[in-house]
């Protein structure tokens, strides 16, 4: 029997049974969202999962009463609510994983307190380009070095100043 | 006799070695594996009473593949 508002491919119900049966297409609902969404439901229902081909199949059986029709349509729609629910956080999940190892791994970086004199001797600072759009990292010497004057044949760095007496 | 039909891709042996412990007072049972399914006959004093086994055995052996996935 196929429960009202459900594709019939996809949902029956068996009255006699007191059973639903779900088939979940696996390209559309990761096994992680199925496995959450079938734990959900293991006060009420016994549930039974199966992939008798490239699908997989939910079996809801009713625990101490017998159903109704309406009742085994509503645990239907429940479980596929719960099923987009959970599939939806399994996507959120793996989109923000790389977010979450980064903050992770910098928390753990700070907790291990500051590197060693080794540590730093050791690190690579070739790796990444340092970006000056302001020209603000220059050392005091490059910043007052004295311009060199057109005349002067000779220009002179600002350190040796001192040295230029008349 | 009941018999409880569980895939090996989503139920871990291990899952229902130890839900099996856990119902081993409720009824007798009797593992026939297949290739691709775990195979629990069930005999219990009533035939409802073997659905109910099969039924929590189950759920319990779900629960265990469930949180044995969160774990790793």
């Amino acid at each position: 029997m196929d429960p009202q508002g459900f594709p019939g491919e996809l949902v029956s119900v068996d009255l006699g049974a007191s059973s639903a049966t779900i088939r979940v297409d696996p390209a559309t609902y990761p096994l992680d969202a199925l496995y959450g969404a079938a734990y959900i439901f293991i006060d009420r229902c016994f549930v039974l999962l199966d992939k008798p081909d490239a699908s997989y199949r939910v079996t809801l059986a009713w625990k101490k009463r017998e159903a109704t029709e309406d009742d085994l349509r509503a645990l239907v729609g429940e479980f596929a609510n719960e099923l987009l629910s959970c599939a939806w956080r399994a996507k959120i999940s793996e989109d923000s994983r790389a977010l979450i190892e980064s903050v992770t791994a910098q928390a753990l970086g700070g907790a291990m307190g500051p590197p060693t004199l080794d540590e730093l001797e050791k690190f690579d600072f070739s790796d990444e380009t340092f970006e000056d759009p302001l020209g603000i990292a220059m050392s005091w010497e490059e910043k007052h070095r004295k311009k060199a004057r057109p005349d002067d044949a000779n220009p002179v760095d600002g350190d040796n100043v001192t040295d230029r007496k008349p | 006799m009941t018999t409880l039909r569980l895939p090996r891709d989503l139920y871990p042996g291990s899952a229902l070695d130890e839900a099996l412990g856990v119902f081993a007072e409720h009824g007798t049972f009797e593992r026939k594996d297949e290739p691709s399914h775990w195979v629990v006959h069930i005999t219990a004093r009533s035939p409802e009473r073997e659905r109910r086994v099969a039924g929590e055995l189950g759920n319990y052996a779900l629960g265990l593949t469930v949180k044995g996935r969160k774990r790793s």
